[in-house]
């Protein structure tokens, strides 16, 4: 890297149309992230259709912003009102509602904000060394290695997301037939179009995602209206004090949950909300005072607080280097990359290193800003968790049509996002997950691609999927990853599957 | 609706049969056995074996006394069946007549109904859909450049 190509990237940023869009797409990400049953994916899937029109690097900017923003929002009307803002807040939910009621509100949230700010940070850190160097190893990869790249990523999806592996897969295997529709990739026929025009270009990606994360959402919440009374909220007072102390005694904690919210994050398939859960595990596991954990202690909220905010910056690392997402926000990013003529890979570092430096520059601009940003809508948390969901849910329902409208600029993208939002409204109520869809649907054509290129040198041989180095080992980590399911799924297994 | 995973098991089955017969008539290549229909049938066939498994599952779960089918909470409340429908309504709405009607007006109503179905005060209802229909309208028309239909707007305004 030179050092011009950083200059070329810090002008690309520095531009007061790029911070503006940053300051606004912060706050739509905080205040998304801050109402409990708006994920941070929604916020990107609705960023979208407006980031569609902007050049790459602020469109890349304003996901970047809004959904760290969104991550830690998510923690604050967990200690408020016992409801996570986002799933990757509901891992330490219990614990910092309790700690509200001790009267540690202030420390649980000025810790929370700080653990954010640094996790992100790290992951930052870990995204800007690592991806890079990978990139640069990648560019020998031939078909096999991305075939099991992909295998691997698919895998893991279901591995973490889902403790019922069966529907998982169920899951995966329909994800990736949707991907299938349109002109297939090694002959050019088109395969279930039924005749229809649109169909030929394959599913329209967006709207996909804005009915499988937005409608199905959007069910779930005009469905349990009923009931969500008046709250009360405590006062916030100075957030910052305390926070010092607690840091200087969990460092290590710190250290830990950052770590393992990189190496969740950089999975294929898996986000900050598993790092979450995994990290808080681990935090009571090797506590010494693990008889703390669940009565309003700070120790986990370290671990969990770093950890989900790392792994958002390190899931980009997948992402940019292969083209595999490392989460389901990332996966929605790799579709904005296609349309902006970034496509993801090795490449993508040799041709736009400049754009790359500057989405780098803005995450670290985006942690950064998370601090005033983060301070002021804690201390304005009062008005911001009092808006009517009433008012609130129809808005988003215009917001979803509209943007799934503008992306094929005719119904066929609010077709899609319907169709799509009642399926996967249904398969979640009878426990199917939804992130194993959205990385087949993501991943399906490249999967596809890899595989019959792969066939077709190796003229029908699997032997030859092991015969290179790197694939070889790619190929046997899968395969374990396929046996130990299996070994959990058999009758010997005692952690059944809980019924949904 | 929650379903036995004997009933998920067999819709999947049929899913995949159903891919299976559309691949029938994929073309194939001479000297080239590796076809459009390769990828498919196999997606197929995997998710075959899960539906199969699923089924297995269920089944003994219905033995166990599981029902096949069974109403989930929220639907108990015939206010949240209507709530969905409402938004259901809606979303079609906008595919059969937004060319028709245009953006505003359409939006303008779905909002209406929606707000007045969840409650909201009339007054706040009628200044909130009348700021968000144009507000949204003028973003994504005149800033972002996406063609909104303007439908019976063109005579109105």
């Amino acid at each position: 890297m030179t050092v011009d190509i950083l200059f070329q990237a810090f002008a690309l940023v520095f531009r007061w149309d790029v911070i503006l869009i940053i300051l606004a797409s912060g706050l739509f990400g905080m205040f998304v992230g801050a109402m409990p049953g708006l994920t941070a994916t929604m916020a990107t899937a609705l960023l979208i259709p407006v980031t569609f029109f902007m050049d790459p690097v602020p469109a890349l900017g304003a996901i970047v912003t809004a959904t760290a923003m969104a991550i830690f929002a998510g923690d604050i009307p967990a200690a408020m009102l016992r409801m996570p803002g986002t799933p990757a807040s509901a891992a330490y939910t219990d614990e910092s509602y309790l700690m509200g009621r001790k009267g540690q509100l202030d420390l649980n949230l000025g810790t929370n904000l700080v653990t954010s700010v640094l996790g992100g940070l790290i992951g930052v850190a870990i995204l800007v060394l690592a991806a890079p160097a990978l990139a640069e190893f990648a560019l020998a990869f031939s078909s096999f290695e991305y075939f099991w790249l992909a295998a691997l990523g698919l895998t893991c999806a279901v591995f973490l997301a889902t403790n019922d592996p069966l529907k998982g897969f169920a899951s995966l295997f329909l994800g990736l037939g949707l991907g299938t529709i349109g002109i297939d990739p090694a002959a050019g026929f088109p395969r279930f179009t039924f005749g229809s025009v649109e169909l030929m270009q394959g599913v329209s990606f967006i709207p996909a995602m804005i009915g499988m994360f937005a409608i199905s959402e959007l069910l779930r919440g005009v469905t349990s209206m009923q009931g969500s009374g008046e709250v009360v909220l405590q006062q916030v007072g100075n957030v910052f004090k305390g926070v010092g102390g607690v840091l200087r005694r969990y460092w290590v904690n710190f250290l830990r949950g950052s770590g393992i919210g990189v190496v969740i994050g950089a999975l294929p398939g898996a986000g900050a909300d598993i790092a979450a859960w995994i990290s808080y595990a681990v935090s009571k596991r090797f506590s010494k005072e693990p008889e703390k954990f669940g009565t309003g202690h700070v120790e986990g909220i370290v671990d969990a607080g770093a950890a989900n905010n790392s792994a958002l910056a390190a899931a980009w690392i997948p992402a940019l280097v292969f083209g595999i997402p490392g989460d389901s926000i990332t996966a929605i990013v790799i579709g904005v990359l296609y349309m902006k003529g970034m496509n993801p890979g090795p490449t993508v570092f040799l041709q736009n290193p400049q754009l790359i430096y500057a989405v780098f520059m803005i995450f670290v601009l985006a942690n950064l800003l998370m601090l005033p940003l983060g301070w002021a809508i804690i201390k304005s948390a009062k008005q911001v968790l009092r808006v009517p969901k009433n008012i609130l849910l129809p808005m988003i329902l215009i917001f979803c049509v509209v943007g799934s409208y503008a992306m094929t600029n005719s119904v066929y993208g609010i077709i899609i996002m319907l169709v799509l939002g009642i399926f996967a409204f249904m398969l979640e109520e009878n426990g199917f997950p939804i992130a194993p869809i959205i990385l087949g649907l993501v991943l399906g054509e490249m999967f596809e691609q890899n595989f019959i290129t792969s066939m077709i040198k190796s003229d029908g041989s699997f032997l030859a999927f092991f015969a290179r180095p790197i694939a070889g080992m790619l190929g046997v980590a899968t395969i374990a990853i396929w046996l130990i399911m299996l070994w959990r799924m058999g009758p010997w297994s005692k952690a059944r599957p809980a019924a949904v | 609706m929650r379903f036995n995973d004997l009933v998920s098991g067999a819709i999947l089955i049929a899913v995949a049969l159903i891919v299976i017969v559309l691949t029938l008539n994929f073309p194939a290549f001479p000297g080239q056995n590796y076809g459009p229909a390769v990828f498919p049938r196999l997606l197929a066939g995997l998710l075959m074996l899960c539906g199969l498994v699923m089924g297995i599952r269920g089944f003994a779960a219905w033995r166990a006394g599981e029902p096949l089918a069974e109403v989930p909470s929220w639907a108990r409340d015939p206010a949240n069946i209507v709530s969905a429908l409402l938004v259901l309504a809606a979303a079609l709405a906008y595919i059969f007549v937004l060319d028709a009607v245009g953006f505003v007006p359409l939006t303008l109503v779905v909002l209406l109904v929606l707000f007045l179905w969840f409650k909201v005060r009339v007054p706040v209802a009628v200044v909130t859909a009348l700021v968000a229909a144009f507000g949204i309208n003028w973003f994504f028309a005149s800033l972002m450049r996406v063609p909104l239909p303007r439908g019976l707007m063109d005579w109105i305004l």
